[in-house]
């Protein structure tokens, strides 16, 4: 029992505590880039979930399994980036051949996420936190689903902004910036919410 | 192209972080203050410069399929030196920048350079384009760090300003993530109010 | 298909002279990064412990911490590194106990990552003086001037940091009398 409620106070708190985009700063370049339009954001952020999940397991193992043991703790960013990577390579060929309609939907974001510093903050973050593999595992999911929630509580907004007269300056990144910039405010409403 | 054009480019005109608006997880995450984003800077300016060296040396060795791999671990390799020499000689640096050293792997700065420069241009031109980025985002970088920093603590580079730090009561807000995402979205509100006048 | 050796070639050749070069980057600088690490732990035990002259690593049960000898050689009390969580992260800290009067000495904090200006503030004197001399108890967190010597002083508008250094504290004072058996 006490297991389970671990898994779900670390799901809690990297949703939105430590949330990756408002607190951590990671994956600021998609939070940017792809929040014009809710449909696409959730999309990215569903795209962005899955890969981090993988993420978060291969980064244990290989933390575990193939660096620590061999001691080859140097090359652990080539690892981590490449087998980021790849994954994301092998995400992509996978969702071609199984499903054709969820290709046509994620397709265009998946190149974007090797790129992503939520990703490769992720996998540094997983042997730093000494999680174990559930553990890991848990933290991605809920990472990514961080993601999604900054990435579409922003495009809501962006959406609806559409319909208000912002001053040529400050429209696109500008505004965009300043709504995070209030959103991390709120989100700061979530620290202390549970015990580190 | 002549070098200095390559050089001025990105302090100003392709400025990467108030321009380009490229690499900015880092330039939001560590400019609480001063000193955090000149270290920043300086290390993202060691990793681009070595790797569009390199990149424009062997560009005619990697063949274009697997260029994007080789580039990745080309940049990781130099990200991972800058990190352990940070460590060594640097550990006070090294500890506040944390993750976002290694996450200077990711920075889509060095990537873009990397890809759109040193691998169609000769060396010495990426050398000037490479100094000329990494000075522009230096640059900004400290500007960002010294602003969130002189309003949110009251100080410039840790030091005390005579007559304001002990006047100004400080919002501590802008050290604050919420901070750096505001102060950037009104900077860059500026730089794009002050270029269209012209 | 001819390009296709061309290709594993040029990517193997890449990856193992990175190799070489990382591994080599690193036997150059690990023995300086293990020495600042080793003369960092060496500062927060000199400071959480006063007058130390040498220390070394000893373990009880399941508890590992540092015996602090004076320049005669004699045990002066024992620092223990400790962690738990903050407000919006782990706080890591040096707590130094003078076991010989069942007291705390001082605590050191490490790192952290709570609020600068607010929660940042367990790194100040001001706060830390809290713990200087304590007796060995429970101890509650107070917003208001202290009355006595089981009470903390919490941080005007960071309780949560200050109720979390001292949760740190008393878990580890816990820990070590739980591995000193009746002797604390």
């Amino acid at each position: 029992m006490e297991f389970i409620t671990d898994l779900l106070l670390i799901f809690v708190a990297s949703v939105l505590v430590n949330n990756f985009v408002l607190s951590r700063f990671l994956g600021i370049c998609p939070f940017l880039g792809v929040s014009k339009q809710v449909e696409t954001a959730f999309s990215m952020g569903m795209a962005t979930t899955f890969v981090m999940a993988l993420t978060a397991m291969s980064a244990y193992l290989i933390q575990n399994f193939i660096l620590e043991p061999l001691n080859l703790i140097f090359l652990q960013y080539v690892a981590f980036i490449l087998v980021i990577a790849s994954l994301v390579q092998l995400v992509e060929m996978f969702v071609k051949k199984a499903s054709p309609v969820l290709y046509k939907a994620l397709g265009i974001f998946l190149p974007l996420i090797t790129t992503n510093c939520a990703i490769l903050g992720l996998a540094l973050l997983i042997p730093m936190k000494g999680y174990g593999f559930i553990q890991s595992t848990i933290f991605g999911i809920g990472a990514g689903v961080g993601f999604t929630l900054a990435i579409v509580l922003m495009a809501g907004i962006r959406e609806t902004l559409q319909f208000a007269d912002v001053p040529e300056a400050v429209k696109g990144v500008p505004i965009a910036l300043i709504i995070a910039g209030l959103m991390a405010m709120a989100f700061m409403g979530f620290s202390g919410l549970i015990p580190m | 192209m002549s070098h200095g054009r390559d050089f001025v480019n990105g302090l100003w005109n392709e400025n990467p972080v108030f321009r380009l608006v490229l690499g900015m997880c880092p330039t939001l995450a560590v400019t609480n203050a001063g000193i955090n984003g000149l270290a920043m800077g300086l290390a993202t300016s060691f990793v681009l410069i070595f790797s569009e060296i390199i990149i424009s040396l062997a560009k005619k060795i990697i063949p274009s399929k697997v260029r994007i791999p080789s580039y990745i671990i080309v940049i990781a390799t130099f990200v991972t030196i800058a990190d352990y020499v940070l460590k060594a000689f640097f550990p006070d640096i090294a500890e506040v920048l944390g993750l976002f050293i290694p996450l200077i792997v990711v920075n889509c700065l060095i990537l873009g350079r990397s890809e759109a420069f040193a691998s169609k241009q000769p060396v010495s031109n990426s050398i000037m384009d490479a100094f000329g980025m990494g000075l522009g985002f230096t640059w900004a970088l400290t500007f960002l760090g010294i602003i969130r920093e002189v309003i949110g603590m009251g100080t410039f580079f840790g030091l005390s300003i005579p007559f304001f730090t002990t006047w100004w009561k400080p919002w501590t807000i802008m050290v604050l993530p919420a901070g750096a995402f505001l102060t950037l979205g009104i900077l860059l509100a500026l730089m794009n109010h002050l270029t269209r006048e012209k | 298909m001819k390009e296709t050796p061309r290709l594993i070639i040029v990517l193997t050749a890449i990856a193992i002279i990175s190799g070489l070069v990382l591994a080599f980057t690193y036997n150059v600088t690990i023995e300086k990064i293990q020495q600042n690490a080793e003369l960092k732990k060496q500062q927060a035990i000199a400071e959480v412990l006063p007058g130390l002259e040498s220390y070394e690593l000893q373990q009880k049960g399941d508890l590992k911490y540092y015996q602090g000898y004076d320049a005669n050689g004699l045990p002066i009390g024992v620092a223990v590194e400790a962690n738990g969580g903050g407000f919006q992260g782990e706080i890591k800290m040096m707590i130094g106990f003078n076991t010989a009067e069942k007291k705390i000495n001082s605590i050191m904090v490490l790192s952290h990552t709570e609020t600068p200006g607010l929660g940042a503030r367990i790194t100040e004197d001001g706060f830390k003086s809290n713990y200087n001399n304590k007796p060995f108890g429970d101890y509650t967190v107070v917003k208001r001037p202290v009355n006595n010597d089981l009470e903390v002083e919490a941080i005007a508008g960071a309780t949560i940091s200050s109720a979390a250094v001292t949760t740190i504290v008393e878990n580890t004072l816990k820990d070590l009398q739980t591995a000193f058996g009746g002797e604390l």
